[in-house]
């Protein structure tokens, strides 16, 4: 796949376009990408072992910590989960409530979203002015419940907190912001040059290739596809609510940020609808602490996509298995097509498109020499020479690499 | 003896270009920061960036040149420093003027793009590589239509010392107009050579790090951004020049006050441009400077050319 | 076409299946395939059934000593068709299924790393999610995993 005429770079896992680490190695012909390769796991925290040392309850909170920026999603996804398991049928208003925060999740991924592609371009007033306005939805998260992340909301059997009339009054205040400024940037994105430029005909992946690659969330519904969870697979009080699935066929990063923009709408809406139709009642109901033996599948429509939990039970008060399958891991796969014979200058753009989030994606153990209890410290020329040697087994050598980039150029 | 040594370290030599650039760079970034509703640096920040640069560690990479690494900074610098005692700033007449120097300007303020590719190409890292070719390719979409548009104005002057062009335009206020394009072109380009987005490809942080200097640390990056600043003044004068000759008979604490306004005029536009654009792709920039610029610029050059036809000495 | 129908259909045309099929709730059918006839099945499933899109594959270790890995099927993203098969410890293997969905690449190579079943046809390449100097033979996700290395060998650095 690598051809040997061209350069090997590493582009990653310390690099000022990802976010977070994740390691690409592509070929470069001068500015052209000939081929790339995606190497992940650089986030690996062990979560899904650690979840079967602890109780369930204490597993909302590791699950929530999967990610910042979907927390919400993971949190209730699992709670779902091990709801259906113990056959548990929660209060309607609790049901609102996930819903609730969920949309307002959505909403700040959103806008967060649209702040890094704005950075990845090179447009760094975009960045500010979303980030500036959610600073709205992040204060309004704050008051509802306590964080600005990892909002600790959910319970088996329900919700923890309860939302007040005047904090209804914020939400719809906040919603009608928001709203306004999400205008400004759709008619931006509709009408300004260099950023119509930057985004279209940028990381395109036909409808058949998403299909067969598996993407999912605004990454598959900016090919055509027009799976929603929300819609197909109906949870919380999505079945009772009215909304639109966002889905165009521009096929690139440019329908990515279209379909975004168009769910910000979507999610508007959605808020004023559920502090309008929110039932009262109780917010919670009791559960048990053991769980009945069982298994139960969870889907979720996380802003980056379907997010599933599989959970099983067996009898105790803490999970046999709990696996989280992040949106981003369906969608990583789909990065290679996308870059294939595009500039340098696209790549962060294009990986940013599918909105990643490796923290969700990886999850593992770490190695540690508890027998020995020496002190494991690796001088800096150790480490050196390690790296050197990593990157010589993958292909690119650093000492002859600039002969190569001169030769190429 | 004495006189030459002023104007080379005093004003408008170093001493002026330092405090100056210290200053247009503090305006450049204030204004940048509130076109982003943001609060923005106080007026000492760049004061400060420099003496932490000044005071911190230099490495250099292994594989790197060490001395074109630590020369190349020094040769931007001085460049862009010497250019400015060609250009007027108080009054009509630059501190050295002779017929030609328009083209010596011209060569002086390529001298730090050069710079840059030399020092990252030597730095040997892939980013700065990469950089230092895309600083090249930029030069040659950019400088076309620069030298056209100066070109086209000195033309009309029928001069080539800057000095002569002032001279020139200042009495013949009317002419100004006939090089708006000229201006505009002459803006766009410097965009360009000041390497600000949205040509600040060679510098894509987001794709390359920091492209040229990003093995740079400590003195040659403190000289490094020096330079950029000192490019900024010496590029903003040379337009301010040749195209806004207004205010150049009066007293000469008005001439400078002039002098100041237009520059700051200048920059102000810089950093408007600059927060309102995205950075384009390295040949969507080419594409723009020779079907758009280009074009542009000689335009400019055929119009000055039927002027100097038509129109009276 | 609705849960009861899809089971009928797959009962119709494995028999052997005839006990293994059950539906959860809406939306979500649980099969228990056995491990020889699983790629038959699969095929079908993917195939014939319009399960075209595979949302994830969950390997576990039950701790009696036989293994499962459940492949999430879903059709058109309403109904979750959850293909189960069970493999003896000493016989840890099946088959790749990237020839019919090559999403499954990253779920199945997470399926050798982290549990040590053998995806027999997987394609060379990284391997995910561990890095690259894990020692051998050492799968965390096994239950007889507890992180005590005492007489093997931890990689420096």
């Amino acid at each position: 796949m690598h051809d040997s005429g061209d350069v090997k770079i590493p582009i990653g896992p310390q690099h000022p376009a990802l976010k977070e680490p994740e390691s690409f190695l592509i070929s470069l012909r001068g500015e052209k990408i000939t081929a790339s390769s995606v190497r992940l796991g650089y986030n690996h925290r062990g979560i899904e072992k650690a979840c079967e040392a602890r109780t369930y309850t204490q597993d909302i909170y590791l699950i929530e910590r999967v990610c910042g920026i979907c927390s919400h999603s993971h949190s209730t996804c699992f709670v779902q989960a091990v709801e259906e398991i113990a056959g548990l049928d929660i209060p309607a208003r609790a049901k609102y409530l996930r819903t609730l925060i969920a949309e307002l999740e959505r909403i700040h991924s959103h806008l967060l979203w649209l702040g890094v592609a704005g950075h990845e371009i090179g447009f760094d007033t975009l960045l500010m002015y979303t980030w500036r306005d959610r600073e709205v939805v992040m204060d309004i998260l704050a008051a509802l419940t306590g964080n600005r992340v990892n909002y600790g909301i959910n319970t088996i059997g329900g919700v923890r907190r309860d939302i007040n009339a005047k904090q209804k009054e914020e939400v719809l205040k906040a919603m009608d912001i928001l709203e306004t400024q999400t205008k400004y940037y759709i008619d931006l994105a509709q009408n300004e040059t260099t950023l119509l430029k930057r985004l279209q005909g940028v990381g395109v992946l036909s409808h058949d290739d998403a299909q067969r690659l598996g993407a999912v969330g605004p990454t598959g519904r900016a090919s055509g596809i027009d799976r929603d969870t929300r819609k197909d697979d109906p949870y919380a009080a999505y079945g009772e609510l009215d909304f639109k699935v966002i889905s165009v066929n521009n096929n690139d990063v440019y329908g990515r940020t279209l379909v975004r923009l168009g769910e910000l709408m979507e999610s508007f809406n959605l808020v004023r609808q559920v502090i309008r139709k929110l039932p009262e009642g109780a917010i919670s109901v009791k559960a048990p602490r053991k769980i009945p033996a069982g298994q139960a599948v969870s889907r979720y429509e996380a802003p980056r996509g379907e997010d599933l939990h599989f959970v099983r039970s067996n009898g105790t008060d803490k999970p046999d298995r709990v696996k989280v399958r992040a949106p981003t891991l369906a969608n990583i796969q789909s990065v290679s097509k996308m870059l294939e014979d595009r500039y340098l200058a696209d790549m962060p753009i294009v990986v940013a498109a599918i909105d990643p989030c490796f923290s969700c994606t990886d999850r593992m153990v770490a190695l540690r020499d508890t027998q020995n209890r020496k002190k494991n410290t690796v001088p800096w020329e150790t480490i050196r020479l390690k790296g050197i040697k990593w990157y010589k087994d993958k292909g690119v050598d650093f000492a002859s690499l600039n002969k190569k980039l001169s030769a190429s150029f | 003896m004495l006189r030459a040594l002023f104007h080379i370290l005093i004003f408008p030599g170093l001493l002026f270009l330092f405090v100056f650039g210290f200053l247009a760079e503090y305006a450049d970034r204030k204004l940048y920061a509130r076109f982003q509703n943001r609060v923005g640096p106080p007026w000492f920040q760049p004061i400060a960036d420099f003496i932490k640069l000044i005071s911190k560690e230099e490495i250099i990479p292994e594989e790197a040149d060490s001395l074109v690494f630590k020369l190349m900074p020094i040769f931007a610098l001085i460049a862009s420093s010497v250019a400015i005692l060609y250009i007027p700033i108080l009054g009509e007449r630059a501190v050295y003027a002779f017929n030609g120097d328009v083209i010596v300007v011209l060569y002086l303020l390529t001298i730090p793009t050069f710079t840059y590719f030399l020092g990252g190409w030597y730095s040997r890292s892939v980013y700065s590589m990469i950089g230092a070719v895309r600083s090249l390719t930029q030069l040659f979409a950019y400088e076309v239509p620069l030298f056209l548009c100066i070109l086209a104005s000195a033309m009309l002057a029928d001069t080539w010392s800057i000095s002569g062009i002032a001279a020139f335009y200042s009495r013949h206020l009317g002419y100004w107009f006939c090089n708006i394009i000229g201006f505009g072109v002459a803006l766009v380009s410097l965009l360009g050579k000041l390497e600000k987005v949205p040509f600040d490809i060679p510098e894509a942080e987001t794709e390359i790090v920091a492209g040229s200097f990003t093995e740079y640390n400590g003195r040659p990056l403190a000289f490094f951004r020096m330079s950029f600043n000192i490019e900024m003044i010496t590029g903003a004068s040379l337009l301010s020049a040749v195209f806004l000759p207004f205010g150049l008979n009066l007293h000469p604490a008005a001439v400078f006050l002039c002098y100041i306004l237009q520059i700051f005029f200048i920059i102000a536009a810089i950093s408007f441009l600059r927060a309102l654009f995205a950075r384009l792709r390295l040949d969507q920039m080419i594409n723009l400077c020779w079907k758009y610029l280009a074009p542009l610029a000689f335009l400019q050059v055929l119009f000055n050319l039927i002027l100097k036809v038509v129109l009276p000495r | 076409m609705n849960e009861e129908a899809i089971k009928q259909e797959l009962i119709n045309k494995f028999p052997y299946l005839q006990e293994a099929i059950t539906i959860k709730r809406k939306g979500r059918i649980f099969a228990q395939v056995p491990a020889d006839k699983f790629d038959a099945v699969f095929a079908y499933a993917v195939k014939e059934m319009r399960f075209a899109a595979l949302s994830a594959i969950t390997g576990l270790d039950r701790g009696d000593g036989v293994f499962e890995v459940i492949y999430h099927l879903n059709q058109e993203g309403r109904i979750l068709l959850n293909l189960c098969v069970g493999l003896e410890k000493d016989k840890l293997a099946v088959n790749t299924v990237t020839a019919y969905c090559p999403s499954a690449d990253i779920y199945e190579r997470e399926l050798e790393d982290l549990l040590g079943i053998k995806v027999n046809g997987l394609a060379a390449g990284y391997r995910y999610p561990l890095t690259d100097d894990w020692p051998q033979g050492e799968y965390p996700l096994r239950k007889d995993w507890k992180g005590n290395l005492a007489s093997k060998e931890v990689p420096d650095a």
